[in-house]
């Protein structure tokens, strides 16, 4: 999953970014709110993580200025204001959730991963599909009640195979959302992702859990439960 | 007018009954003056007219039948040169058939035939440029034949004495009517003096309040002025207030805040492990953020309800009811709406939606899936004011009744492994404090928690 985070504060923004990091997300930085715009407009977000006060741009009319170029992807509001009325004039705005400052790591986690599952229809933090339950809150894979080994990044593609199952993701879409903006792609990584993904869910090809589309892509073929 | 020169109240009223008084005493001037002129006129002809029937009592034919006139004429100005009153008889071809002395170098162009009996009054001037009034009369006289000779009998009499009496006349009223509107306008000026002191007392007093040597605005004003004053008078009490208010939780923040920094410079002795001062550190920062935060929102909360315009629940409560939907947008909640059209806050919209806010978002967050919302006035209290009553119920576990005092204090809450800094309905508590009203948890017929506000 891909996060952008508009914030101005230089250490608040290196912190956020770290620990989104660290909770397996690929995540772009922009310092006002011009940039945020940008950035927005131009790459494939899976949640927007905005601060109000911004220079350049408001976070308010920032998100109205993305809402209004169909950017759907859900925004959290990060703010000091914590009056109703800041509030509602924010949700108003085009945001999904705020979370008012100081806030702890946990909770913001918490947030964004609500937020994602809500985006893709899931409402519990608990994905079951088929044999395999994915855990978005720990970030953990079991099958058949085994925990997998997965790398982040197998992590992170599985995940969004499985927020958007039964869906074709292209190898594009994969590589744009598992990868923020400076990281070096290439999409033949994704191919071994899936390769390895494969062997480690369904060592004895029963299920068979992705599907390629050749020349369009992969298909999460098990339905999930978790809505 | 922003930038501009702005005149006063006096000077505008001045500006204005100057103008009003000048234009009627000007208007009344002109109609007295033309009613002058007219007069005079008619004064005139009169007079002519009575020359000319002394003239014609004084001519008679003789033995020739020739109309004659005597030499001593009645009015002795007839006899003499430049007196300003002449006099001629011209037969019916318009020759000159007899001229008074005083006509000498005086001569009146022709004018058209005149009847037997007709009079005609004119203005006109001599050929010599002399400004005349005259007055025409055709008369028939019968010879000793019993033949009709036919004469005109002018008068004619200089436009001077006329102009004199005119110009003195308007001298005489313009400087009166000058004098009345100075007089008047001295009258108003002081009318205005006398009517706008109170305001001017209220300047004074304001300057007063402002220096420091007053407290409130405390002369006897007009019933006119006495809305303004008490509501200024109530603005100062809320603003020092507020002042007062803010004074005491800025101190109340300050001193709530020397603990955890006591407890955090304890923490950071080199006896205390990494492990017990990243808890200590996390408990006190949670503690500060807490108390930061309790105190920002009592801060801004206004408990302004004596100046404030009603403030309908219903849109307030819908924009609550609409934010809250899409940040507990993974929960199903049913949400009711009873608000009455009538139930209305006096106070700061702020305030009520902070109150909503915080009681709708305790609902939704401790309901199953039902939330119900009600506002409506209190018909049956005994007071000149309604009273709004505001309800939030949803169907959660409620508040046990030996809660209820604690989930009221700051940073108390009822589940501590919820989210939240356990500062909402302390807050709500303040706020409706702050207007005088009164807060009470009961249990809901929803199964629930319902918290009632009376304000």
């Amino acid at each position: 999953m891909r996060l952008l985070i508009v914030e101005d504060e230089v250490v608040l923004r290196e912190q956020l970014q770290s620990q989104l990091r660290k909770a397996g997300y690929a995540v772009d930085v922009a310092a006002d709110g011009a940039e945020g715009l940008h950035l927005g407009n131009n790459y494939p977000f899976d949640l927007a993580v905005v601060d109000l006060g911004l220079p350049k741009l408001s976070g308010i009319e920032l998100i109205r200025a993305l809402r209004k170029n169909s950017r759907a992807f859900p925004i959290l509001i990060l703010t000091a204001r914590s009056r109703w009325q800041d509030k509602v004039e924010g949700l108003e705005s085009g945001a999904d959730d705020y979370l008012v400052k100081p806030f702890h790591t946990e909770e913001l986690l918490a947030r964004v991963r609500a937020l994602l599952r809500r985006a893709a229809g899931v409402t519990q933090p608990v994905i079951h599909c088929g044999p395999i339950e994915l855990d978005t809150g720990a970030q953990s894979v079991c099958v058949n009640s085994q925990l997998l080994e997965l790398t982040a990044y197998e992590y992170r593609v599985l995940e969004y195979l499985i927020l958007h199952a039964g869906q074709v993701v292209s190898k594009t879409d994969l590589t744009e959302h598992i990868y923020d903006q400076d990281f070096d792609r290439d999409s033949n990584v994704i191919e071994v992702f899936i390769g390895r993904l494969r062997r480690k869910l369904d060592p004895e090809q029963r299920y068979s859990p992705i599907e390629t589309l050749r020349g369009r892509g992969y298909r999460f073929t098990l339905e999930c439960r978790g809505a | 007018m922003p930038g501009g020169v702005t005149l006063s109240l006096q000077a505008r009223l001045l500006i204005a009954a100057t103008v009003v008084l000048a234009a009627f005493l000007g208007l009344t001037g002109l109609v007295l003056d033309k009613a002058f002129r007219d007069s005079a006129e008619t004064a005139v002809r009169e007079r002519l007219q009575s020359h000319v029937y002394a003239l014609l009592t004084a001519a008679e034919l003789d033995a020739n039948s020739v109309l004659q006139l005597p030499q001593d004429l009645p009015d002795p100005r007839f006899g003499v040169i430049g007196s300003g009153l002449s006099a001629e008889v011209r037969r019916a071809d318009d020759s000159v058939h007899w001229r008074s002395k005083s006509a000498l170098g005086i001569e009146i162009p022709a004018t058209d035939p005149i009847q037997i009996g007709e009079w005609r009054f004119r203005q006109m001037t001599s050929t010599q440029g002399v400004a005349l009034f005259t007055l025409d009369f055709g008369v028939a006289w019968e010879d000793a034949r019993r033949r009709p000779q036919r004469y005109i009998f002018r008068v004619a009499e200089s436009f001077d004495a006329f102009y004199d009496q005119v110009r003195r006349f308007r001298r005489s009223l313009w400087g009166w009517l000058g004098a009345v509107t100075l007089l008047l306008l001295a009258v108003q000026g002081g009318i205005l003096r006398w009517g706008l002191a109170p305001l001017r007392r209220v300047a004074d007093d304001l300057s007063a309040i402002e220096s420091g040597s007053a407290q409130r605005l405390s002369g006897s004003y007009p019933k006119e002025l006495r809305g303004l004053t008490d509501n200024l008078n109530t603005l100062i009490t809320n603003a020092r207030a507020h002042l007062e208010r803010y004074r005491d939780m800025l101190g109340n923040l300050a001193h709530s805040l020397k603990t955890p920094l006591a407890v955090l410079r304890a923490a950071m002795e080199p006896k205390t492990n990494d492990g017990d001062l990243r808890r200590i550190t996390r408990e006190q920062v949670d503690r500060m953020s807490q108390i930061v935060e309790y105190q920002l929102h009592r801060a801004a909360a206004s408990g302004r309800a004596t100046l404030s315009g009603p403030v309908c629940i219903a849109p307030p409560a819908r924009k609550i009811v609409a934010a809250l939907t899409k940040v507990y947008g993974e929960k199903p909640v049913q949400c009711e709406l009873h608000v009455e059209n009538d139930a209305v806050f006096y106070g700061d919209e702020g305030d009520l939606m902070e109150v909503l806010g915080n009681l709708a978002d305790n609902a939704y967050k401790w309901c199953r899936g039902r939330v119900q919302i009600s506002a409506h006035t209190d018909a049956d209290a005994n007071r000149t004011q309604a009273r709004l009553v505001l309800r939030i119920e949803d169907d959660g576990p409620g508040i046990a009744e030996e809660f209820t005092d604690q989930v009221l204090q700051r940073g108390e809450r009822a589940d501590p492994a919820t989210a939240g800094h356990g500062i909402g309905l302390a807050m709500v508590q303040d706020i409706v404090r702050l207007y005088g009203g009164c807060l009470k948890i009961g249990r809901s017929a929803l199964g629930g928690a319902a918290v009632e506000i009376r304000i």
